[in-house]
């Protein structure tokens, strides 16, 4: 399963494929701007000669003057037309990419999808991919003009003079010796800065989410001391950092672009010596200064260049991740009851959570999953919903296996309500509908009756057409679970699975959520996992997990009688219960 | 680009000391960067009056040698400066913020605060962090050069100067145009984001229900939708920003080689000479060249504007007003007194009075919404009531200091939060320089001491990320061992028991019922058992007091406390399977 891992560099590549003409294009009207460009250079070097000779045509200098002009607009046109193509080649680009990534979303396993917090997979939809902006569309065609234009100016200089093209050059490699010496420390202090910067992220974000607990347990002072020092620290590390690099860094922005330091001096001798003319010499004057601000400009690209770098890795980690994959046509099913065989499960590198679970679960019969926090209960009927799939053994339904059913059978055959059921930005009576879409208006209100929620949902604003806010934030936790209970009832699929379904999501209306559970549940293959044992003490088999395995299995009698664990769950469980 | 450095003036509270010497500094700088154009003089001046020697080779170099050193050094310190303001100014907003949250009404914090906040905190403030020393070097040490020179062509020719100034001038007419527009542009952009935001949200969120119940892709749709938006909205400001531009880059081609003309001319008609003139074509390729690159980094002040923009969003957060004295309160009786309390002008709590005895457990009871966490909220002095009272043995909490209120308080939230720190420490908390066998001693009382010695590293399991998960029941447990060791004399339950297994509840509500011995105990809660040995009910509903008293009186009437045991009794009473 190991992939080979690609540079940042091609996987971009390959997201922008479907640009890359427009890219192209970019790069070539680049290359005209900086054709244009370098146009008023030579005009300047003409200029100047022809001043030295004591040419005194005013209409001649004028003629040049407007062929600098000229040049000059001709190269801020093709530049920002160059500059034009590329945003908006880039911004292409960057909405396949989020195409692709949401594309990708709906071929993740469910559960994955389920554990991933929300906002950081929009974070890395929306703001990073949004990051890779400014580098990605300035890139190209400031890359070119960067790179190129020296490259022009120095044929010339060669063309003019080779041993003045030469000493223009003396001075870079002199500066970027400054930059070999800072160079040598950087790749320490950068992971140093990584760490400290992370750790001062993680101080802050403790720091602004645990505040009701620092004053509850009155410990601001203490909790702010650690604050403030992780604030200093990161903002005293790259104070220092910058502070230790400084001289040579200074002195590497100074020297850089000073060419005139070699050029005029020796220029001097050779003039002296009657090896380079006047006006030669000039031309190279100008000429020499304007060769090395776009290649540090080019270099400065490169560190945006990495951070674009490690976005790309984060971009490709999640188009590269697993996929759920079901057919389209599905196998026939043949009948619906569940099989499971030696069924193992880890949830990414972590231990194993399921080891070998083998059961059963005939079509039309009620079974309770129990067991300890952490036993694995609640990943067995996941995997049953085919949130993932396994990793050894396989679930059948029906006969089948589970990854040879189309999602809309397995969605067909599986109602899963769990305690929190997402409802979306939209109306009531849409919601509901969302488990039959060719649901009439009366069958809605009708499940929505049966589950009982017509009552409220009269109540509110516009009825059924008021629009539940986003997450269904206008909602109390009880409402929307029997909204989802509607839901699900619409469905009308033969099994119903119940993750903590009625766990005390909203206490007060646990008695109506029960209602509507009872309802939903009628004449349904039932796979419950519930808190309370004497809730699920009539089912047909109780299934107790522990560590990821079937501890005993039975009837309420049987198990009592058989297991020792599941004596000391009832026991505890009557301990609590309300009432006497 | 001025607005940016005004905000960024602004933004800097103790760091403009160094912003001013930087900026002079840098002004230096510029000068010794000005002073190449004296070694050009030299040796133009040298080779048009023909006497070019190895003492003009000298003098230029000599001129050259001293403007890298001066360039050098005022760097060093300039950058340095710079440098200190931009990380510093942030630390110091940080430290800013750290402050406020401890004056901050508890009550404003929920999940959507504490993102923006944890946002403005890391995110906005790290992108203020790199981006305004690089607006600072770059587009200020730019314009800063190029008025230098102009400053230098001035006095040289003031004509020539003029010219240049000029060119300087309406560069930044057309850069804060173009800002302004941007401006105009960026809200329907912003719109388009926030749209995209929602709708990916939505869709991550969806995504499982689409899944659940094979529905149409319509979502992908809305998500597409909202993708072409930000792409339309993005590509159409760029477009409008084009022109400013070209624009920009334009004018300072064109002063440059009116420069350039004006040097000719004036040759050519006598006003200048031969050398002037000559230094003048080679200065107009050179005077904006630094300038240009401080236009090119519009990008990085648009983040720095706009970040420094949603950093300054932390003023509006609300902020209590603090005082008050160290007090011990003589009794631990609450006492409301005609308490109103509205959030986001809706009215949650309503005239209400009403008292909690001493050392005795206080039920509190009533549908979800009816404002039972408020009232908690309020002893501790999460938030201030609107009007009436809240004391605490006869003294308003507000005469407390928050210290000396929260000495008496303890509380287990609802939502537990725990820190990325061990198990010890984070029970520990409760009680600074508590020892390991106090910490065993509330674990155990709180039911976690097994589960906790189960763990690899036991007490020194570390929680969170790259640590131990915990189970919600396990983590709800952990923080009542937090509350238990603090000892207050208080202690306040807002549903505490809600995700602990069945397993533990019946043990830890034995632990909690041990606390009423010495304790003053408030606790919301929904159990028959807990509230039916209640020394006192209280029913809120409707932010009201509905009814107050004992188990036994309240059950005999009619009302709301009777429709609630009779409805936990029936969910109590509820099985699943055949019926």
């Amino acid at each position: 399963m190991k992939e080979k891992q690609q540079s940042p560099i091609a996987v971009l590549l390959g997201l922008a494929s479907d640009s890359k003409n427009k890219f192209i294009e970019s790069v070539i009207f680049a290359i005209i701007g900086v054709v244009a460009g370098v146009v008023p250079y030579f005009v300047g070097a003409k200029i100047i000669v022809a001043l030295m000779s004591g040419n005194t045509d005013i209409g001649y200098y004028s003629k040049l003057c407007v062929i600098a002009l000229a040049a000059y607009v001709l190269k801020v046109v093709f530049a920002n037309v160059s500059t034009t193509i590329s945003h908006s080649a880039t911004y292409k680009t960057l909405k396949s990419i989020r195409l692709k990534m949401i594309s990708k979303l709906s071929k993740m396993p469910m559960g994955t999808l389920l554990e991933t917090p929300s906002g950081q997979m929009k974070d890395t939809i929306v703001d990073r991919v949004e990051g890779l902006e400014t580098t990605l569309a300035h890139l190209v065609p400031e890359m070119t003009a960067n790179i190129l234009i020296p490259v022009c100016l120095l044929v010339y200089l060669f063309v003019l003079d080779w041993r003045m093209a030469l000493l223009t050059l003396v001075v870079f490699p002199f500066g970027m010796c400054f930059v070999a010496i800072m160079g040598k420390t950087y790749p320490a202090k950068y992971q140093e800065s990584v760490r400290i910067n992370k750790h001062m992220n993680d101080t802050v974000v403790e720091y602004v989410n645990g505040i009701e607990v620092i004053k509850a347990f009155n410990q601001s002072s203490s909790s702010y001391k650690k604050y403030e020092d992780a604030v200093v620290d990161n903002a005293s590390f790259y104070y220092n950092w910058m502070k230790s690099c400084q001289w040579p860094m200074s002195a590497y922005t100074a020297i850089c672009p000073s060419t005139l330091l070699t050029v005029l001096p020796i220029g001097c001798i050779f003039y002296m010596n009657g090896t380079l003319t006047s006006e030669t010499f000039v031309t190279i004057m100008i000429i020499s200064m304007s060769i090395i601000g776009p290649i540090l400009a080019a270099s400065n690209f490169v560190d945006s260049i990495a951070a674009m770098g490690t976005v790309v890795g984060i971009i490709a980690d999640i188009l590269d991740g697993p996929e759920l994959i079901r057919p389209k046509v599905s196998a026939q099913m043949n009948g619906t009851d569940i099989s499971l065989k030696n069924v193992t499960f880890r949830y990414n590198e972590e231990k194993e959570v399921l080891k070998g679970v083998d059961l059963e679960i005939p079509a039309g019969t009620v079974t309770a999953l129990v067991g300890p926090s952490g036993s694995g209960k609640s990943t067995i009927s996941k995997l049953i919903a085919g949130f993932w799939d396994v990793d050894g053994g396989e679930i059948t339904i029906g006969g089948r296996n589970i990854k040879e059913l189309s999602q809309s059978d397995i969605a067909n055959a599986i109602a899963y309500v769990a305690q929190d059921n997402y409802l979306f930005d939209d109306t009531v009576r849409n919601n509901i509908r969302m488990g039959r879409s060719t649901a009439t208006d009366q069958e809605v209100e009708a499940v929505a009756k049966a589950a009982g929620c017509d009552e409220f949902i009269r109540k509110l604003e516009n009825g059924y057409d008021t629009v539940v806010g986003t997450a269904g934030g206008h909602l109390s936790g009880g409402e929307r679970q029997r909204i989802a209970i509607a839901r699900a009832m619409l469905r009308n699929a033969p099994i119903v699975i119940l993750d903590e379904a009625t766990a005390y999501t909203d206490p007060e209306n646990e008695a109506l959520i029960q209602e509507a559970v009872s309802k939903l549940v009628q004449g349904k293959t039932l796979i419950v996992i519930a808190h309370r044992l004497s809730t699920i003490i009539d089912s047909d088999q109780i299934v107790v997990v522990k560590d990821g395995k079937i501890h005993s299995q039975g009837t309420h009698a049987e198990l009592l009688e058989k297991s020792e664990l599941y004596r000391q769950m009832w026991q505890a469980h009557i301990g609590a219960k309300d009432g006497e | 680009m001025l607005s940016v450095f005004k905000k960024i003036w602004s933004f800097s509270i103790k760091e403009k000391n160094n912003l001013q010497k930087s900026i002079v500094v840098g002004f230096l700088n510029a000068i010794f960067n000005a002073f190449l154009v004296a070694a050009l003089y030299v040796v133009l001046k040298a080779i048009v009056e023909n006497s070019v020697s190895t003492t003009t080779a000298w003098t230029a170099f000599g001129i050259m040698v001293v403007s890298i050193v001066g360039k050098i050094i005022t760097q060093y310190f300039s950058q340095l400066q710079r440098t200190h303001a931009g990380y510093f100014m942030v630390a110091d907003k940080r430290i800013d913020i750290g402050e406020k949250l401890k004056s901050v009404p508890m009550g404003y914090f929920n999940q959507n605060s504490l993102g923006q906040i944890t946002a403005i905190e890391t995110t906005i403030l790290n992108d203020v962090e790199s981006a305004v020393p690089v607006v600072l070097v770059t587009t200020l040490g730019g314009f800063l050069n190029s008025l230098v020179f102009a400053l230098f062509i001035l006095i040289f020719d003031w004509r020539m100067g003029v010219i240049t100034l000029l060119g300087i001038a309406i560069f930044l007419l057309i850069t804060s145009a173009m800002e302004k527009k941007s401006r105009q542009g960026v809200p329907a952009r912003q719109e388009a984001q926030a749209t995209l935001v929602e709708t990916v949200l939505e869709m991550i969120q969806g995504m499982s229900v689409v899944k659940a119940f094979d529905l149409d892709n319509n979502l992908d749709k809305k998500v597409d939708r909202a993708i072409e938006e930000s792409f339309n909205k993005n590509e159409k400001l760029e477009k409008e920003m084009t022109p400013y531009v070209a624009m920009q880059q334009l004018v300072l081609y064109v002063f440059g080689v009116a420069l350039m003309f004006c040097a000719i001319t004036s040759y050519i008609n006598g006003t200048m000479e031969l050398t002037n003139s000559l230094i003048m074509v080679v200065c107009s390729f050179m005077v904006y060249e630094q300038l240009k690159v401080a236009g090119s980094c519009v990008a990085n002040m648009r983040i720095a504007e706009h970040s420094i923009d949603k950093a300054n969003k932390i003023d509006d957060v609300p902020i209590m007003d603090e005082g008050g004295n160290d007090i011990v309160p003589p009794t631990t009786e609450i006492k409301f007194e005609h308490v109103d309390f509205a959030y986001e002008k809706k009215k949650i709590l309503d005239n209400v009075s009403f008292t909690i005895p001493e050392k005795k457990m206080t039920a509190i009871v009533g549908p979800s919404g009816s404002g039972k966490t408020t009232l908690c909220s309020l002893i501790s002095r999460f938030w201030d009531v609107d009007a009436g009272s809240v004391s605490i043995g006869g003294v308003n909490v507000k005469d407390y200091t928050l210290n000396s209120l929260m000495k008496n308080v303890s509380m287990v939230f609802q939502n537990v939060y725990l820190f990325a720190d061990t198990i010890e420490n984070n029970i520990k908390f409760g009680k600074a320089g508590a020892t390991h066998e106090e910490v065993v001693e509330a674990a155990k009382r709180a039911c976690c001491h097994e589960f906790i010695m189960a763990l690899p590293d036991g007490y020194d399991t570390r929680i969170g990320e790259g640590g131990a998960s915990l189970s919600g029941g396990e983590k709800q447990r952990i923080s009542i061992a937090r509350a238990l060791i603090k000892d207050a004399a208080i202690v306040i339950f807002d549903e505490a028991t809600a995700n602990v297994d069945p397993e533990n509840e019946d043990r830890l509500q034995k632990a909690i019922e041990e606390l009423t011995k010495d304790k003053t105990v408030i606790m919301i809660a929904h159990r028959l058992k807990t509230v039916r040995n209640a020394e006192k009910i209280l029913v809120l509903n409707n932010g009201k007091i509905a009814q107050e008293g004992k188990h036994d009186e309240l059950i005999r009437k009619a009302g709301i406390y009777a429709d609630f045991v009779n409805g936990r009794k029936e969910a109590i009473g509820w099985k699943l399977g055949r019926q």
